[in-house]
């Protein structure tokens, strides 16, 4: 390590050498080193014991989550994938899976980059949303008032996320997908932009309507998709889970299908790489009819990847079988 | 032990290009807590005794009563002594050439010497302040503070023989000056306490001398934790443009800062108490693209080698103007501030060199960020030498007859600032 780079503990800034994983002064925690010179920082390259707890570099200050580029879950039955934009610093999006008994709660979000801690938002929503929603299906409740219950918990959550300064008006907020599986019955809440699709042999539909200014436009008839989309502010989101926001009911859509697919949750990272009707389905087109959810997450990622995708990028697949149906 | 909180109030979000970024940063001390250790602290009253302070007599008298009763404010166990400043400095009270614990009976000795002190002499500040030094550097006390006194210019010393005492003081005690009468320069005594990291004031009666002693006595008693530092770490690349408190008074620090390595650098802010301070922090970095954050910032505070409390200062690049032109109520009010104690001091300068133009239309701006700023003390100092016609627009005319204690006063208050909706941000 040359002397240009020297390295200092970033809670008591004492002198740091490149492996230490405490500090030898205070005794905090440092960001470990990895021989993957992938994990050096992508802006100076300092060393990944450059990186604060925090996430700054501490050369050059540019923030950068350490190892949160690409996260995956994998449980069998349904299984998640996220990465890290090309041309984002740190993964604001975050995502929650978890089996509860015979069914599935998964929460997808997408911090606002635009807003403070993003990513702790999505943290907080996602986390929380999932916790909300796997004891009422467990128990055999009602899916649309715990989705609903359950949205407002993530709302409060996020209102519990310290903004990093305190500017008032760019609070920390973010996205929400969440879907709760039984029995062959679905229910997807969402509010923002990220999605919900249902995928079946050779067809693809979407389940939910995105909360933004491109889909208001369209349905009330002022432009064509086309249009809408190409403007600047088709991204801008109308609904978000946030203190800012009001906490008002997600919207819901219920799904009982009578033959068996897979539910796809994704932030807007991978439609915005898939924009058009079927063209989600027509990514996973190659792979084998009984490609498990995993190799189906992994597939939607890379494709989004392969196609530049410039925003963080994650995917949830769940199996849907319908009671006594066979595996699709 | 003292307990530090700070808070970062800023617009992180930078247009693209931008590389200034601005902070402001409030740091709250708690739980001082001055009895537990009263040896540890050490206080000393240099008072001018020069040829002028007989002239009126009144000078000399109420300086010998504000003396006492500072010295009546010093809590027992505290090292004390008294300085009689001419062209000489002389330890009046100083048995043995050491500063000595207050107890009653040594108490009402520095008073009998006190009382003793006879006017004659001129006026040498930078030999006091080094006898101060050298009584302060043979106690063991980490609180270390004087009170200035003058009523006239340095005129037994060059500006040069001031500079390097004022140097060899830096670090060693802090002292608040007054200025009494009008005979005094303020640019000079402003230089000297905000050297020594203490305030400047005016005494206009010398009635009031006792009071503000005594005031200026317990403020000091109620220090808890000496030589506290704001250490600032910046990123590779960066510039610090500027660091300066802002509140309760502007002091510049920028050139105070004692540098760590390339990126840290500590900045002394002196003894605290329970207390808030304000601080304005503007750094330049690297300009980086939309969706980048940096931390253009990271400040602490350190006590006793110890970096107790931290903030954030962070820049976040957006192509969104209406994020990166969000105007932040803190720093827009300290710049007015600063903004407001130079125009008053350029204002003042531009009337005493005959340039009515000048001083019109900068006093003008000051009426102006006065009004905007809240600042209801420094608006009835400028009335007294100003005709106001519009507070709003800055609209004024300048008096004939100005009384020179009301334009020292002005000048020399120039630096106190109030804080944003009065109390804190």
């Amino acid at each position: 390590m040359s002397g240009e780079v020297a390295l200092r503990c970033p809670a008591c800034e004492a002198p740091l050498l490149a492996d230490d994983r405490f500090c030898e002064a205070c005794g905090a925690a440092v960001a470990t080193a990895s021989a993957d010179a992938g994990d050096a920082c992508r802006t100076c390259g300092a060393p990944a014991t450059a990186r604060g707890p925090d996430g700054y570099c501490t050369v050059c200050g540019v923030r950068e989550l350490a190892g949160a580029r690409r996260v995956e879950l994998d449980l069998t039955v349904a299984a998640a994938v996220s990465e890290q934009g090309r041309t984002h610093r740190r993964n604001e999006d975050a995502f929650c899976l978890e089996v509860v008994g015979a069914g599935v709660v998964a929460v997808v979000c997408d911090g606002i980059s635009t807003a403070a801690s993003g990513d702790a938002a999505a943290r907080a929503a996602a986390d929380s949303a999932a916790a909300a929603l796997s004891r009422p299906l467990d128990e055999g409740a009602d899916l649309r008032t715990a989705t609903a219950a359950a949205v407002l918990t993530a709302h409060e959550a996020v209102h519990r996320v310290p903004a990093t300064t305190k500017n008032a008006l760019a609070l920390p907020s973010c996205t929400l997908v969440s879907a709760a599986c039984r029995d062959g019955e679905v229910v997807v809440g969402w509010v923002g932009d990220s999605r919900a699709y249902w995928l079946t042999a050779g067809d693809e539909r979407q389940l939910t309507v995105d909360d933004s200014w491109a889909t208001e436009q369209v349905a009330d008839g002022l432009m064509s998709a086309e249009e809408a989309l190409a403007d600047r502010r088709a991204h801008a989101i109308t609904r978000w889970v946030g203190a800012d926001a009001p906490p008002e009911a997600p919207q819901l859509t219920v799904l009982a299908p009578a033959a068996p697919g897979r539910l796809v949750l994704c932030t807007d990272g991978l439609w915005n790489e898939a924009p058009g009707p079927g063209d989600i389905g027509s990514l996973i087109a190659d792979l084998e009819p009984d490609a498990t959810p995993a190799a189906i997450a992994h597939h939607l990622v890379d494709a989004a990847m392969a196609r530049g995708a410039r925003d963080d990028v994650t995917v949830a697949v769940i199996d849907i079988r319908p009671p006594g149906g066979r595996a699709p | 032990m003292t307990t530090f909180t700070a808070d970062v109030y800023q617009n992180e979000f930078l247009a693209l290009g931008a590389t200034d970024v601005d902070a402001v940063v409030t740091v709250s001390a708690s739980g001082a807590a001055p009895a537990e250790a009263p040896a540890g602290a050490a206080e000393i009253v240099i008072i001018d005794a020069s040829g002028s302070m007989v002239h009126p007599s009144t000078k000399l008298k109420a300086a010998k009563r504000a003396t006492a009763a500072a010295i009546d404010a010093i809590r027992d166990g505290v090292a004390f002594g008294v300085i009689r400043g001419t062209d000489l400095a002389r330890a009046v009270y100083a048995p043995d050439g050491a500063l000595v614990p207050a107890t009653d009976e040594t108490r009402a000795q520095a008073k009998a010497a006190v009382d003793d002190i006879l006017a004659s002499g001129g006026t040498a500040i930078g030999t006091w302040l080094l006898l101060a030094r050298d009584l302060f550097e043979r106690t063991d006390a980490g609180l270390r503070h004087a009170i200035l006194l003058t009523d006239g210019q340095n005129q037994h010393e060059t500006v040069e023989e001031l500079e390097s005492a004022l140097a060899a003081c830096q670090g060693v005690f802090q002292c608040d000056c007054r200025g009494v009468g009008t005979d005094w320069e303020v640019a000079e005594l402003r230089r000297v306490a905000s050297a020594l990291l203490g305030s400047v004031d005016i005494i206009a009666q010398p009635d009031d001398m006792a009071a503000d002693f005594r005031a200026m006595t317990e403020r000091s008693m109620a220090k808890g934790t000496a030589d506290v530092a704001l250490r600032l770490w910046t990123p590779q690349g960066a510039d610090v443009r500027y660091v300066k408190q802002v509140a309760p008074a502007i002091v510049d620090l920028t050139d105070r800062a004692t540098p760590l390595d390339a990126r840290i650098a500590d900045y002394p802010t002196g003894a605290w108490g329970d207390e808030e301070r304000d601080y304005h922090v503007s750094i330049r970095v690297v300009a980086r693209e939309a969706g980048d954050e940096v931390l253009a910032g990271r400040l602490s505070l350190v006590v006793d080698g110890q970096v107790i409390t931290q903030a954030l200062v962070r820049a976040v690049w957006t192509d969104d103007p209406e994020l990166s032109t969000r105007i932040n109520p803190e720093v827009a009010h300290y710049t007015g501030q600063a903004e407001l104690a130079e125009v008053i001091q350029e204002g003042l300068e531009a009337r005493r060199s005959g340039d009515e133009a000048t001083a019109t239309f900068k006093l003008g701006r000051a009426v102006q960020l006065a009004t905007e700023g809240g600042n209801e003390g420094t608006l009835q100092l400028l009335d007294r030498v100003l005709e106001v016609d519009d507070p709003a627009t800055g609209t004024v005319r300048l008096k004939r007859h100005v009384e020179e204690v009301d334009e020292m006063s002005l000048d020399t208050r120039s630096t106190k600032t109030v804080r944003i909706h009065g109390t804190s941000p």
